[in-house]
């Protein structure tokens, strides 16, 4: 006879019989990544010289915290500026052609030298001499280039444009055709 | 009614699909050649030419909410998604005009999301919005963002709706509206801001959605999502809410352009994909066999994520399958094996059991003999232990005393099948079901039993014209929903059935070619229905007669029929006749083997087929070839090395009558509630207290394991692998989500550890093994192979050996010697009579948001929030006669037991009918008044033929069902988004309309 019965006893590990099951698995895991383990003491002990433990210890053991004062500071109008500036910045660099860039710093660099040989001069240059002067191949290759990066300064850049602040003028859209 | 598209393909008719013309269009100044029938956006698609999109999903269809996908054909700026392609078009989709119009579009959708995607829980790769954005390199908002009145809602438990985050493309009110059909959600295209509401406006929590989850599933960003996921997904989601907006507004201040931000994001979205998983599992809830990715961070499951190529069900779930797995984390889970000891069982290590188990097997073996065993399969377990199990019986142990629990379902329909067409399943698939043009319901509560595939009806009814008859005792969804309810009285569905196919035949309405070719024994059959005439019809069922001229008519008016029936047909004593005239009604109409025709048994468990299938039956080998046919055993014998026993077994029902006879003394029980499920149990719980030795395998100490002397822990089907076959006969792989829980293992390591611990020596690495076995022994899926069910790949068998399934049935002609279907003769069996005292006849079934006795459901917060018990339904006919309200607490009893229980009042009953969902283990068990009589050809129990007693213990209690569960909801339906209503608003015009204006005004 052999009566509905709910009740369970749960098999209890000891105390002891825990802590030896625990230690097994911490053993076989260590014994199954021991380059990377053996690595990273390496790598702890190295932080732990410089006192990057520590301060990590610190940032993690109050991490809302800290998190939630980072996120306060970064979002002040300064800093979201700078950050912002920053990959501004960093966006351009990137646009640069550093190929087109190296002849022009090569005559940048020409010239700077040149202007150094002479660096206070009492020479003074009328109307007429500039006039002459564009008849020497170097100046008129000088002003040629000059002139022809005005003309690329002056292009219409706004369809690259990264920075968001006020829409371009060419985008403006009214708010009466486009609400849902 | 129009026809509407459905995914890609329209519906027509008799389902052949029209053969589409080749045509010639111009893309980009390209010529191309193609097919009609397609719309702008699907050639776009499929030609691999980008036109970005946003309210498309391809099981939706266009939506035309979005108008980012606007192109230009024939000089006219249009919406890609919604226009047909026509032959002679000329598509640009690079024009400056169509890029402006689309960026006006993709504007607009910016306005309405904030865009943080980096500390988004949705940014898992698949959102919408944020796959736009980078697509068309956008890198400005032109209108901002601005937020909208409502705050976000989180009443309800499994998901959440942000207003901020909604775009408002609709595809949430398209897949609530027409694809679950519950009607719930809408958009208000009136207020300022629209927003989507449920009802009449009412918090979520309150109104009348059925969780299935639909929404959360379509939603193309994070307005409408899980809420397993929030704080979850992400690296940063997770963070404190008061930080987290700082955060959110850092990251828009510093963005100097989408671009950067959306880098960022996709790296941390790749990053996510270190430790979250994805795994495709097959739902264990219904039949129906839903399919979909369940993403889980270690055991924690975030959501469950339903595929488009998912082949029963799609983009599809219903609650149980969206939301219903927090049991696989329970507490009460079992991670060891428990032994008997005194009036408490004690934790124990598997050798322990194991050994236990081995001593008294050999000892009732030898002092006994091998058919004092008994063993009862699992329809939730997979083909493989299906398999396993039967080996152990037959091979193992030596006896064929060994079933399954379809027993209690629908062993009936599966004779009535073999009787009449020779195959025990599904005609067809689902898409037939969906398809047809009419589909007669019998006896099947299907939108709460079966919820995915009740949508497809659901969905061809309220938008292509098919027609939907229901024949129950209980007005339920699907019965609201049809154009004829028929309610006969219990247990008299044969009767109408049959005189409904003698009226069709009197008219000369047959299919009579049908008949002459492909169907034997007509003229017996004919003489069969001698006495099945409408007027004796209408006076033993209660139905009026014009209704019965009505069915008939509407039957021989439709060029395709499907009947779909469930319990309320085979839990009598007559079911497998019922089974039989419903089967012979088709064959007279020619309804078989063809598109949008058939018999579809609604199989209850997820793998009742396949428990079946797999021979876990007293008198049939896998495949359901004949244990007594010498050739079988002979194939078996061989495979295996041992003999077979050749007599047939006992089934369930026998089994607990044998225990109580003293023939049968020890029994093998896995994954299977029968101490709760089987009818009076009272008699049941007897037979287990006269067992000499009680083996239970299960993930929870059930009612049933509470008697056992071993229980052995397993897992469910997130911790396998292995196969299920749904109710279409469709092979579907599961894959192992997460590792068993503690000590508990997949029931075929068990089984076999069992076996080999009894000198079997089986060797099976992985269910694929097992599954290789049994296609070479079983013509029936000779071609199954894990390799052909990789991922979403399923099979329907008959699978030939190249791998050739079998969608819809007898295409060919039916399973017999000659290739001929047969008519089969039934008469009706009177239903059990009781005493004039038992007046109250109590039906009994599912609720949608329950399983069963609902050890598993239960287990869900969310699910116990808004159905937190069981409750007995009474009409408001019988609470006025007898004084009864919400929350009064009766007591029902019938011959053979009582059952205490708090009653409902609702119209979904009449009269003296009452309805007992089965979602109790306790004081409320249905099955504590069920009777042992049973149909007389299958013995499954006559669950259905209940009477019973009431009195009241208490008049005034709690009303059992809470006012946030669904049923209490207001539903609001209409036909999709109506974009139509955005487009009428004063501040709308098309974007194609100002781009041409502003060219105008410039040019």
């Amino acid at each position: 006879m052999a009566k509905a019965i709910k009740k369970i006893h749960k098999l209890e590990l000891t105390e002891e019989e825990k802590k030896k099951k625990d230690l097994e698995e911490v053993e076989d895991a260590l014994v199954k990544n021991k380059e990377a383990i053996l690595e990273s003491l390496e790598v702890i002990n190295h932080m732990h010289e410089r006192g990057i433990t520590s301060l990590l210890n610190g940032m993690f053991g109050q991490g809302d915290k800290v998190l939630d004062i980072m996120v306060k500071a970064a979002d002040k109008p300064e800093n979201t500026n700078t950050i912002k500036n920053l990959l501004l910045m960093l966006g351009t660099l990137g646009m640069i052609n550093v190929k087109q860039l190296e002849p022009i710093l090569l005559k940048v660099d020409a010239g700077i030298a040149n202007m150094s040989k002479e660096p206070d001069t009492d020479e003074k240059t009328g109307y007429f001499d500039l006039v002459r002067s564009l008849k020497d191949p170097e100046i008129n290759r000088a002003i040629t280039l000059i002139l022809s990066f005005l003309k690329g300064m002056g292009q219409e850049t706004t369809p690259m444009q990264k920075n968001t602040d006020g829409p371009p003028p060419n985008q403006t859209q009214r708010k009466d055709d486009s609400l849902p | 009614m129009s026809f509407r598209r459905f995914g890609h393909k329209t519906i027509k008719g008799k389902g052949e699909e029209l053969l589409a013309d080749t045509i010639t269009v111009n893309i980009n100044g390209v010529d191309m050649k193609t097919t009609g029938n397609q719309t702008v956006l699907q050639l776009l698609s499929d030609s691999s030419i980008e036109v970005p999109n946003v309210c498309y999903h391809p099981s939706l269809g266009p939506i035309e909410t979005c108008d980012t996908c606007i192109v230009r054909v024939n000089d006219e700026l249009v919406r890609s998604c919604s226009t047909e392609l026509k032959d002679g078009d000329v598509i640009d989709t690079v024009a400056k005009e169509v890029k402006d119009a689309q960026v006006i579009g993709m504007d607009r959708i910016l306005y309405n999301h904030e865009l943080y995607c980096t500390v988004c829980d949705y940014n898992n790769g698949s959102c919408e919005v944020h796959n736009t954005v980078k697509e068309m390199k956008i890198n400005h908002q032109s209108i901002p963002f601005e937020q909208k009145p409502d705050p976000v809602d989180n009443s309800h438990p499994f998901y959440r709706y942000d207003p901020d985050q909604c775009i408002l493309c609709g595809r949430c009110v398209e897949a609530c509206q027409d694809v679950q059909v519950t009607e719930t959600l809408t958009i208000d295209w009136e207020r300022k801001r629209p927003r989507v509401i449920w009802d009449n406006d009412v918090p979520i929590n309150e109104s009348s959605c059925v969780s299935c989850g639909h929404c959360s599933t379509v939603c193309p960003c994070n307005a409408m999502m899980e809420k397993g996921m929030e704080g979850e997904a992400g690296y940063m989601t997770g963070i404190n809410k008061e930080t987290l907006r700082p955060m959110i507004e850092i990251t828009k201040n510093v963005e100097t352009g989408y671009g950067s931000i959306l880098a960022i994001s996709d790296m941390e979205s790749a990053m996510r994909d270190e430790r979250i998983k994805k795994t495709k599992t097959v739902c264990t809830y219904c039949g129906v066999g839903c399919s979909f990715d369940v993403w889980t961070k270690g055991r924690e499951i975030l959501k469950v994520d339903p595929q488009v190529e998912a082949p029963a069900n799609g983009i599809s779930t219903c609650v149980k399958g969206k939301f219903g797995w927090d049991f696989v984390n329970s507490e009460e889970r079992l991670t060891k094996p428990l032994i008997r000891e005194g009036d408490a069982f004690r934790e124990a290590e598997w050798d322990e059991a194991l050994d236990l188990i081995t001593r008294k097997f050999n000892e009732i073996k030898e002092k006994n003999g091998p058919d004092a065993f008994s063993f009862i399969s699992s329809s939730k377990c997979t083909n493989e232990e299906s398999y396993l199990m039967q080996k152990l019986a037959r091979g193992v142990i030596g006896t064929n005393n060994l079933d399954n629990c379809s027993r209690y379902c629908q062993t009936p329909a599966t004779m009535g099948l073999f009787r009449t067409v020779g195959h025990g399943g599904d005609a067809g698939s689902i898409k037939d079901i969906e398809m047809s043009e009419l589909v007669i319901v019998v006896g099947s509560n299907t939108s709460e039993s079966h919820p995915v595939l009740s949508t497809r009806v659901k969905r061809s009814h309220k938008l292509n014209g098919q027609k939907l008859i229901v024949a129950d005792l209980r007005k339920h969804e699907m019965a609201e929903r049809s154009d004829l309810f028929i309610q006969p009285r219990p247990g008299t569905d044969i009767v109408w059935l049959s005189a409904v196919t003698r009226y069709i035949i009197d008219q000369g309405w047959a299919d009579e070619g049908f008949i002459k070719n492909k169907v034997n024994k007509y003229e017996e059959y004919k003489e069969s229905l001698e006495q099945y005439t409408m007027d004796y019809a209408a006076e033993i069922t209660g139905i009026a007669k014009e209704d019965l001229i009505k069915t008939a008519e509407m039957i021989h008016e439709a060029n395709s029929v499907v009947t779909l029936w469930a319990m309320g047909v085979t839990q009598h004593l007559g079911g497998s006749d019922t089974s039989t005239a419903i089967s012979n009604l088709l064959l007279a109409t020619g309804n078989y083997g063809r598109p949008g025709t058939g018999a579809y048994p609604l199989r209850g468990h997820n793998n009742v087929q396949g428990a079946s299938d797999f021979g876990s039956m007293p008198d049939r080998m896998p495949g359901y070839e004949k244990i007594t046919d010498e050739k079988v055993r002979k194939k078996y014998e061989k495979a295996w090395g041992v003999p077979l026993p050749e007599h047939p077994g006992l089934n369930n029902h026998e089994m607990v009558a044998g225990i109580h006879e003293g023939t049968v003394k020890a029994m093998y029980l896995k994954g299977e509630e029968m101490g709760i499920v089987d009818s009076n149990i009272n008699y049941v719980h007897e037979a287990y207290e006269k067992l000499d030795f009680f083996v239970v395998q299960d993930i929870f100490l059930s009612r049933t394991a509470e008697f056992a002397d071993v229980v052995l822990p397993a897992s469910p089907s997130l911790e396998k692998d292995g196969t299920f076959t749904n109710t279409e006969r469709r092979f579907q792989r599961l894959y192992k989500v997460m590792e068993p829980l503690g000590d508990s293992k997949p029931d075929w390591q068990i089984i076999m550890a069992i076996a080999n611990r009894l000198g079997a020596g089986w060797a099976y690495e992985h269910p694929g093994e097992i599954m290789e076995e049994a296609a070479q022994l079983t013509e029936l899926f000779a071609g199954v192979n894990y390799e052909r069910l990789e991922g979403y790949k399923s099979l329907q068998w008959p699978v030939a050996e190249d791998g050739t399934d079998t969608p819809l049935l007898f295409t060919d002609g039916f399973p017999f010697p000659d290739g001929k279907a047969q008519f089969w003769p039934v008469k009706w069996t009177e239903p059990v009579q009781y005493e004039e005292e038992y007046d109250i006849h109590v039906n009994n079934g599912r609720l949608l948001e329950h399983f069963h006795e609902g050890n598993m459901t239960y287990k869900s917060e969310g699910i116990s929030e808004k159905t937190p018990r069981t409750f007995l339904e009474i009409s408001p006919e019988l609470a006025a006669e007898r004084g009864i309200k919400d929350g009064t607490l009766v007591r029902l009893s019938s011959p053979y037991g009582n059952v205490k229980v708090q009653c409902l009042i609702t119209d979904r009953v009449s009269g003296k009918e009452v309805y007992l969902p089965m979602n109790d283990s306790g004081d409320a068990a249905i099955n504590l008044l069920t009777s042992s009589y049973s149909d007389k050809d299958t013995d499954t129990p006559a669950y259905k033929e209940t009477k019973a007693k009431m009195e009241i213990l208490k008049g005034e209690g709690i009303n059992p069902l809470p006012k946030i569960n669904h049923r209490y909801g207001n539903p609001q339906p209409q036909i999709g988004v109506q974009v139509q209503k955005k487009w009428d608003r004063d501040d709308y015009i098309f974007p194609g309309d100002l781009v041409k204006k502003e060219r105008k005004q410039h040019g």
